[in-house]
């Protein structure tokens, strides 16, 4: 189990981790321009996101002296300590704003609904690895994946948070879809997810998120508020041009214009400062590991590390578009934020250890497992 | 669920068939994340390059907000430079209400310290509800030192509140001119919108009377601008660049500063207009209108009550009366009867008429001011003694329609073209006139009055100082101007204003001699009407006037005194100096002075003397600076 013999270390994934460790540069020198407040050094909002990227990369190698296949056989329990943070977090957690997200640890706030994210990946992997038999699935095999599913969704959508139960159901069609559906099933999932729209809208959104969708919908109405928002990212990501403002010169940041600048709007100071060609830069590296981390699929050794690289990477992509969308004007402010580039502990720790569980597939796509 | 050894034991080897449906699985994945990249790249280039520039001026206005700064206007000099009217710093209190945490505290406070009700403070803050919230709410202006510094001395207990200082006119002479220099005030909707392509806006401070309106754009100056870099909240971070403001132009006037002070001086308690003019150019030196009015109480807005009480002063104060005061010209209008008769060879200077006290014409007698008579009476007597049956004949001879050529030509009964507002153009009848207007036929009695300045016609002071003058100086009929030059804040002339002579009157210079010789009598003989204006040193030539305002045939038996006011007769005096060789013309009208002789000639003799005074240096105090007239 703990073995690491040489051939394993040979396979380590250095590509990805020098690809990562970039994005995790840039993340850092972006969000310590986002809360850069004259002349004091390192803000504590910096100091802290160093201390996950370096808590973050330990988990990495930790990650790699087990096999990933460990996980199928802790899936289930590890599924319940999660519904049971979930539930912690809807009881006792610190209500910001309204809502109810985060459990508090002392030194972090721990938010339960990030590690969720990746426990519906390594659980829906896990089923389905096991209940595949190559015919394709019927309606009936996707009951247990819609149930997993669904209570994470409606435990997060109690908090109320939307965007990441949303994301929880991205990453079930995603997954759902890439392994092999009888085409009656796609028909049902498509049609019933086409009815649920509109009742969901109707009895399950709050009156801000639906105020939210509005507004995106039409910004211009509501200038002051939620539009508001949408806008000034535009015109920060706009007004970066060719080249950008410069490191640290960034107007719409610094002069407050921009909501929620180290967290959601990162990527509009980045945008804002490094121009078109930083954007550009900064997203060539970004979808490198995303591609980089497909690829690992190909490289599995067997179907659970193809589902569960697979699910990784739909969870860091939808993440990654939805944010990048949102700041452009594209979606709505929903709250997503860009994994690894974004301030916040627990979605930069459960994207790294998404990471880990990819690079650990790759590193043993040749190793003869003993029985 | 599984027991955990089987997942060890049975793992699902992946086989080259899967490993072929795989690759085409993650290929279709890869085309839609290469699809999304594309969207995001192309909103990319859509927002910052095909865009970019829009989105960047959109982020420059949201930093940087615009600060005006107001131009001091230009100053107001007289003939020699002294300094009339300037501008001194003001402090106003401003109110940044979304700085204030508790805004009923502060205006409590503020109800306080300002001496003002809640309620007019309440009441400018309301009309500033649409503004941005950044933009200070003005809650009052010019307020004292007093105020100032305890405002200062405790501004961390009125957050929100700041004082904005602004130049404000100073009027260093108090009512100086004051229906010269005019007043400024904020501009309101119908001045925006005449001076919407000019950089004006709501607020600004333009002029509404006198210069300040007339020469707005040299006085106005340019405006200055900050830049201001500010955040999201509307918190002034730092200054970025600007533009300093240009003073405005200075304005030089004719008006010689001690003249004016003596005019208003000599004014004081009356009624009326004093014009002094230089005989040789046109220059006004004196423009008086009495009572004046308080400037300062425009500064601002008038308040109703001050209006109404201007508006119902029986003195008139509102009404510019050297050019807008039209009155009967009384016997000043004999010149103008001379200049036809002697023209129209009526009379010359041998011509003699008697004169019994009256003269009856019609089934009428028509009197002379003197009951005794003046006996036989010549042209220089007449003029003198201002004998109203010497010139019934000489109007009898010539006719109305000869008069009022000649009225004509002296610069009567039309404007004299003098570059201010509101300008009275006067009236002198004809015999068509009357026709046209009244629908009746000219009366051959009414000439006598005519003749005598009595009747239909109607004068303003400035345009008996024009025909002094014009008389003066042998026939030159200066336009009258008020403006020297104009002078930029380098001290370089930008405009010079010249004399402009309207109209000469050829061939008269022998006529208009004779009259002159007439007016010397009047003030210097022993029976003159207007020795109350003789000088020691300088030989004064003049003509006393009585306007009626109602015919007094009705007070004949009234003593003087207990006439009403308002239908107590104007008086007129008209007068040049050096009578040998002239210099200035002085009028003076008093509205309801009584006798020119007594009125209104020691008037023009106390400015006369001023202006000899000054020009031999003899004994006269100097007017200091800031110094009002009267105190």
């Amino acid at each position: 189990m703990f073995r690491i013999d040489r051939q394993l270390i040979k396979n380590f994934d250095w590509i990805m981790l020098v690809a990562v460790l970039l994005i995790a540069a840039m993340g850092l020198v972006n969000l310590y321009s986002a809360t850069y407040a004259g002349k004091t050094v390192g803000t504590t909002v910096f100091i802290r996101q160093l201390f996950f990227f370096i808590a973050g990369f330990s988990f990495i190698i930790i990650i790699h002296l087990f096999d990933y296949r460990l996980l199928l056989k802790w899936n289930y329990p590890l599924y319940a300590i999660i519904i049971g943070l979930l539930l912690a977090a809807l009881l006792m957690g610190g209500s910001i704003a309204g809502t109810q997200r985060w459990i508090n640890l002392g030194f972090f706030r721990l938010q339960p609904s990030e590690p969720a994210k990746l426990m519906l990946v390594i659980s829906l992997a896990s089923y389905y690895y096991r209940r595949d038999t190559g015919r394709g699935f019927t309606l009936h095999d996707l009951l247990v994946p819609i149930g997993l599913t669904g209570v994470l969704f409606v435990l997060v959508l109690k908090q109320p948070d939307l965007g990441t139960a949303l994301m929880f159901g991205a990453i079930f069609v995603s997954m759902t879809l890439f392994v092999k559906l009888k085409w009656s099933t796609i028909g049902i999932i498509f049609g019933t997810g086409a009815a649920a729209i509109p009742i969901g809208w109707k009895f399950f959104l709050k009156p801000y998120q639906r105020q939210r969708i509005e507004t995106f919908l039409n910004p211009e109405s509501d200038p002051t508020n939620s539009g508001y928002h949408i806008m000034q990212s535009k015109i920060a990501v706009g007004s970066g041009l060719k080249f950008g403002k410069g490191y640290l010169k960034g107007t719409q940041g610094h002069l407050h214009f921009l909501p929620e600048r180290h967290t959601d709007f990162a990527f509009s100071v980045w945008a804002e400062e490094w121009g078109f060609a930083g954007s550009l830069f900064f997203l060539a590296v970004y979808f490198f590991v995303i591609l980089w981390g497909l690829n690992v699929c190909l490289a599995s050794r067997d179907k659970f590390g193809v589902l569960l690289a697979f699910g990784i990477v739909s969870l860091i992509f939808w993440q990654a578009i939805i944010n990048l969308l949102m700041v452009m004007g594209f979606l709505p402010v929903v709250g997503i934020p860009l994994p690894m580039f974004s301030y916040g502990g627990s979605s930069l720790m459960t994207t790294l250890i998404g990471i880990g569980l990819l690079m650990n597939i790759r590193m043993r796509r040749h190793q003869v497992t003993k029985n | 669920m599984n027991p955990p050894k089987q997942v060890f034991t049975k793992i699902k080897k992946i086989d080259a068939d899967e490993l072929n449906q795989l690759k085409k699985r993650t290929d279709s994945v890869t085309l839609v994340i290469i699809f999304f990249i594309a969207v995001i790249i192309a909103r990319l280039w859509f927002l910052q390059i095909h865009n970019g520039s829009k989105y960047r001026e959109k982020a420059d206005n949201n930093r940087v907000r615009m600060l005006d700064i107001v131009a001091p206007r230009g100053n107001i000099l007289d003939s020699e430079g002294h300094t009339i009217i300037t501008n001194r710093p003001s402090f106003n209190i401003v109110w940044v209400k979304e700085d204030s945490p508790d805004p009923d505290e502060i205006i409590k406070k503020l109800s306080l310290i300002l001496n003002e009700e809640i309620a007019v403070l309440l009441k400018r803050v309301r009309e500033s509800l649409d503004n941005p919230r950044h933009i200070p709410i003005l809650l009052k202006e010019d307020i004292d030192w007093k105020t100032l510094v305890y405002i200062e001395n405790n501004h961390y207990d009125l957050p929100g509140v700041r004082i904005e200082v602004l130049p404000r006119r100073n009027y260093l002479f108090g009512d100086f001119g004051s229906h010269l220099i005019g007043y400024t005030g904020e501009i309101n909707q119908k001045e925006l919108e005449e001076r919407k392509w000019e950089n004006y806006q709501g607020g600004n401070q333009i002029g509404k009377r006198g210069f300040e309106k007339l020469y707005e754009e040299e006085l106005r100056g340019d405006k200055g601008v900050v830049y201001m870099e500010v955040d999201a909240h509307g918190f002034e971070q730092r200054q970025l660049k600007g533009k300093e403001p240009l003073p405005g132009n200075d304005l030089q006037l004719t008006i010689d500063l001690d003249l004016q002070l003596e005019a208003e001086k000599a004014m004081i308690d009356k009624a009326g207009a004093v014009v002094a003019m230089d005989v040789n150019s046109g220059r006004i030196l004196a423009f008086a209108s009495a009572p004046p009015v308080r400037l300062e109480d425009f500064v601002g807005g008038i308040s109703t009550k001050n209006w109404q009480a201007l508006l119902n002063d029986i003195k008139r104060p509102l009404v510019h009366k050297t050019i807008q005061g039209q009155y009967p010209p009384g016997s000043t209008y004999k010149i103008v009867t001379a200049l036809a008769g002697l023209s129209k060879g009526a009379i010359n200077s041998n011509t003699v008429f008697y004169c019994a006290g009256s003269m009856p014409f019609g089934n009428r007698r028509y009197g002379c001011w003197k009951k005794g008579g003046h006996g036989a009476v010549s042209l220089h007597r007449a003029l003198a003694e201002s004998c109203d049956v010497y010139f019934y004949q000489v109007g009898l001879k010539v006719g109305v329609d000869s008069l009022a050529e000649y009225a004509n030509r002296l610069g009567l009964g039309h404007k004299t073209g003098i570059e201010f507002e509101y300008e009275k153009s006067g009236l002198i009848p004809t015999s068509n006139w009357k026709k046209l207007v009244k629908g009746e036929p000219w009366q051959e009695g009414e000439t006598l009055s005519i003749a005598i300045g009595q009747g239909f016609n109607l004068v303003t002071p400035l345009q008996i100082c024009q025909m002094t003058s014009a008389l003066a100086n042998g026939g030159l009929l200066y336009k009258p101007f008020l403006i020297e030059k104009i002078i930029d804040p380098e001290g370089q002339v930008v405009k010079q204003f010249l004399p402009t002579v309207d109209v000469e009157l050829v061939g008269m210079d022998n006529y208009l001699a004779l009259i002159r010789e007439g007016l010397v009598g009047a003030v210097n003989d022993k029976r003159g009407t207007g020795k109350t204006a003789r000088l020691k040193d300088v030989t004064v030539a003049g003509k006393t006037g009585t306007a009626q305002v109602v015919a007094m045939e009705k007070f004949k038996e009234v003593d003087e005194e207990d006439v009403a006011y308002k239908h107590r007769d104007h008086a007129w005096f008209t007068s040049f100096a050096p009578a040998e060789n002239p210099e200035i013309a002085v009028t003076v009208l008093v509205e309801h002075g009584g006798h020119g002789g007594s009125a209104a000639a020691p008037v023009a003799k106390m400015v006369l003397e001023k202006y000899f005074a000054k020009k031999y240096g003899l004994g006269t105090e100097e007017v200091k600076e800031g110094q009002a007239p009267g105190q």
